[in-house]
């Protein structure tokens, strides 16, 4: 590719303004500060959706009537908030941003592919990240669209949505190019670190199942859009036809690159090779084809029963053995290595090892949700799914970070202060999705709003348990907020070593560089005299 | 005769742009993708109660053909462009590439006109704002493609399109191809099969 470039300055610097703070921000393409930039933005709107989901869940410690929120409909727009926010707003984005500033050096790439690229992804994946929340905030959301403006911010949250789901594709667009074509001579895809393979999996099926997501948004839309809805957007169908992304089995591929981080992380920290790499290669690609679930949607079509079809309960019992081979696999990894751990393993590994069995408790509860007879489709089974498997996505997020931020940020963290965050997030995880799963068997709706008769009178039992989900809620809070905190504790870290794992990947090939100087190449040829 | 140690040979660079494009592609066209599989579901569903999907007589076929003739015919120009670069002919690719990108501002033009002129509104029913939804993002996927032919344009007035950087023609002509891809599914499914 040519690429044209503003020509160097050779006049010795004078008259260079060098940018301010801001401007290198913003005009940035070093795919370390646009990876750190996803993830940090990606932690911020955690704590919103996080908040949102802890509001959504004390309205439910009352089953009688709508106490907490103006209005049933409000309800529904913080119960969708938290969805949306966790899911396009903040988990994906964290693994969007690691992946950013990590693949490249995995593949041996000198930068990531389409740099200008990845940068616009992210600029527009955080306008849009804006958008969406202010078009919650301002009585829009993903609701009932009512009439004047409520309409019109239904339309803005739409657009963020857009611009969320644009973001995300030109960013995975990035990744995957950067392991399909920016891999140096000699690196075949079949040695491809996991974190990067799981990477080109994912990144490949968001591209394929995220347009379908915006063709749906774009139709709302345009249905919506100032005047009488004619059925796309009209009550209840916005949130009918988009919620088919925040649950099985389109969850299981926005968490995959999780896998990938947990194979990368245990064998080096074990000092033991995988049982088989290339196995592991097709299993975690077989679990992208499950994950596929943009034909998951009633197409305008309330009583289209797609989710009793066989592909869709098929797909629901294949997850479960194929993530289990490779947690069988992982923790044959750790079995042999179990002496080099030591008494304290680091803390990446525990996360690592507690995101997998968050992944599998959610491939079962997703199994289990599909069986028929059991009634669970539209129980609050559904939301525990939703929150094992992106809880695990965002556990192993947090491994990953602790893992890769030494290389990535140049500075160490307080890997203790990291894993007690971790832990409370998988607390957390547990605390509000094992709940959620024992209420779905007794009657309790996935959303309970005005019409309480829905949720079949759960008696106290029900009640006992949405009171565990809110202490859970608020664990996972607190567990993003331990993390944030190591993050920022980070930034005023010792200096870190090149390899501190003695990793063997190339990402840990090299030590973290710093370019201060304006001219780089200028003064290297003055340091050696040409 | 002293033995020679050849240097490796040079490693076979790879076509990022071409891999990217063709992702970038491949996420549009499951875009379209889900816009007709929404639009025949929602037509099937429709006309199984024996309504009317769209009013009697209000597509007709001959503007249809003719955007698709139009289309049909710029794949061809198009290809002519590819070939042109990778011959280093460069008279060849600007008139190619102009040909191309004017084909798609008719179409364009052609398909502006022609919705004004149906007289129906695009909240009319489920299949008018299906009709406006498709066949605008189409409309917009072909502007973007133009916009990429005056770029290839402008690069190759500069002498920047040439047989070693031909990816960014190759990758604009996938583009091409899949909007035109795109066209054969609206040409069936709206103004044939109505």
């Amino acid at each position: 590719m040519t690429m044209s470039e503003t020509a160097a300055d050779t006049t010795g610097g004078a008259g260079v303004v060098p940018p301010t703070s801001l401007e290198a921000a913003v005009t940035t393409t070093d795919h370390l500060v646009v990876g750190r930039a996803w993830i940090a933005s990606g932690a911020l709107f955690l704590v919103v959706s996080l908040l949102a989901g802890l509001l959504a869940n004390l309205e439910r410690l009352d089953l009688a009537g709508v106490g907490l929120f103006g209005s049933a409909d409000e309800f529904f727009q913080f119960w969708s908030a938290h969805r949306v926010g966790f899911v396009l707003l903040a988990v994906v984005p964290v693994i969007v941003g690691l992946a950013t500033a990590v693949v490249p050096l995995q593949v041996g790439a000198t930068s990531i592919v389409f740099p200008r690229a990845a940068a616009l992804g992210f600029w527009t994946w955080l306008l849009g990240a804006v958008l969406t929340v202010t078009g919650f905030l301002i009585d829009g959301g993903l609701g009932t669209p009512g009439s004047g403006s409520q309409r019109q911010a239904v339309a803005l949250t739409l657009v963020g949505l857009l611009m969320v789901i644009g973001g995300i594709c030109v960013a995975s667009l990035c990744i995957v190019t950067t392991v399909a074509a920016g891999r140096p001579s000699g690196m075949s895809l079949d040695r491809v670190p996991l974190f990067s393979w799981t990477l080109l999996v994912a990144g490949t099926i968001w591209l394929a199942t995220l347009p379908v997501l915006a063709a749906n948004a774009v139709l709302a839309y345009v249905d919506l859009r100032g005047r009488p809805a004619v059925g796309f957007g009209a009550e209840d169908a916005i949130w009918e036809q988009l919620s088919w992304a925040f649950t099985h089995p389109q969850v299981y591929v926005f968490a995959l690159p999780l896998l990938g981080i947990a194979a990368d992380v245990i064998p080096v920290a074990a000092r033991r090779r995988l049982p088989s790499h290339n196995a592991l290669l097709v299993v975690t690609g077989l679990i992208g084809v499950v994950g596929f679930g943009a034909y998951a949607q009633p197409a305008f079509d309330l009583s289209t029963p797609v989710m009793t079809q066989a592909l869709y309960v098929v797909e629901a019992f294949l997850a479960v053995p194929l993530v289990l081979l490779v947690v069988g696999a992982l923790a044959d990894t750790l079995r042999r290595g179990a002496g080099n751990l030591g008494a304290r393993p680091p803390a990446p590994v525990v996360l690592a090892v507690l995101s997998l069995l968050l992944l599998v408790a959610g491939t079962v509860v997703g199994a289990i949700r599909a069986v028929s007879p059991l009634d669970l489709l539209d129980r609050s089974t559904t939301g525990a799914q939703m929150t094992f498997t992106m809880g695990a996505a965002l556990v192993a997020a947090m491994a990953g970070t602790l893992w890769w931020g030494d290389r990535t940020m140049g500075r160490v963290a307080p890997q203790g202060m990291g894993l007690v965050g971790g832990l409370l997030a998988t607390l957390g995880v547990v605390l509000v999705a094992v709940p959620d799963t024992l209420s779905g068997f007794m009657g309790l709706s996935d959303f309970t709003g005005a019409d309480l008769a829905a949720a079949g009178d759960p008696g106290g039992a029900v009640g006992a348990l949405n009171a565990v989900a809110v202490v859970g809620s608020l664990l996972l809070l607190l567990g993003a907020v331990g993390w944030i905190a190591t993050g920022v504790r980070r930034m005023k870290g010792a200096e870190a070593s090149p390899d501190p794992w003695g990793g063997h990947t190339l990402e840990w090939a090299t030590g973290p560089v710093e370019v201060t100087s304006e001219r780089p190449l200028l003064d290297a040829m003055a340091e050696v005299g040409a | 005769m002293a033995a020679v140690t050849l240097p490796p040979a040079s490693p076979t660079r790879p076509r990022t742009l071409v891999i990217g494009s063709a992702l970038g592609t491949g996420a549009v066209l499951m875009f379209f993708g889900a816009l007709f599989g929404l639009y025949f579901s929602r037509r099937a569903n429709t006309m199984a109660w024996g309504s009317e999907w769209f009013p009697e007589g209000a597509i007709q076929l001959v503007p249809g053909s003719m955007n698709m003739a139009t289309m049909a015919v710029s794949t061809v120009t198009m290809a002519w462009a590819v070939y042109a670069v990778i011959n280093d002919d460069r008279i060849h690719s600007y008139l190619a590439m102009f040909l191309t990108a004017v084909m798609g501002i008719a179409m364009i033009n052609q398909t502006v006109f022609y919705f004004n002129d149906i007289g129906l509104p695009i909240d009319h029913s489920e299949a008018t704002t299906f009709l406006f939804v498709i066949v605008g993002a189409h409309m917009a996927m072909v502007g973007v493609g133009v916009l990429w032919l005056g770029l290839l344009l402008l690069r190759a007035l500069g002498g920047q399109d040439t047989s070693r950087h031909r990816d960014l023609v190759s990758a604009a002509a996938l583009y091409w191809y899949a909007a035109v891809a795109v066209y054969v599914v609206i040409w069936y499914g709206i103004y044939i099969a109505k």
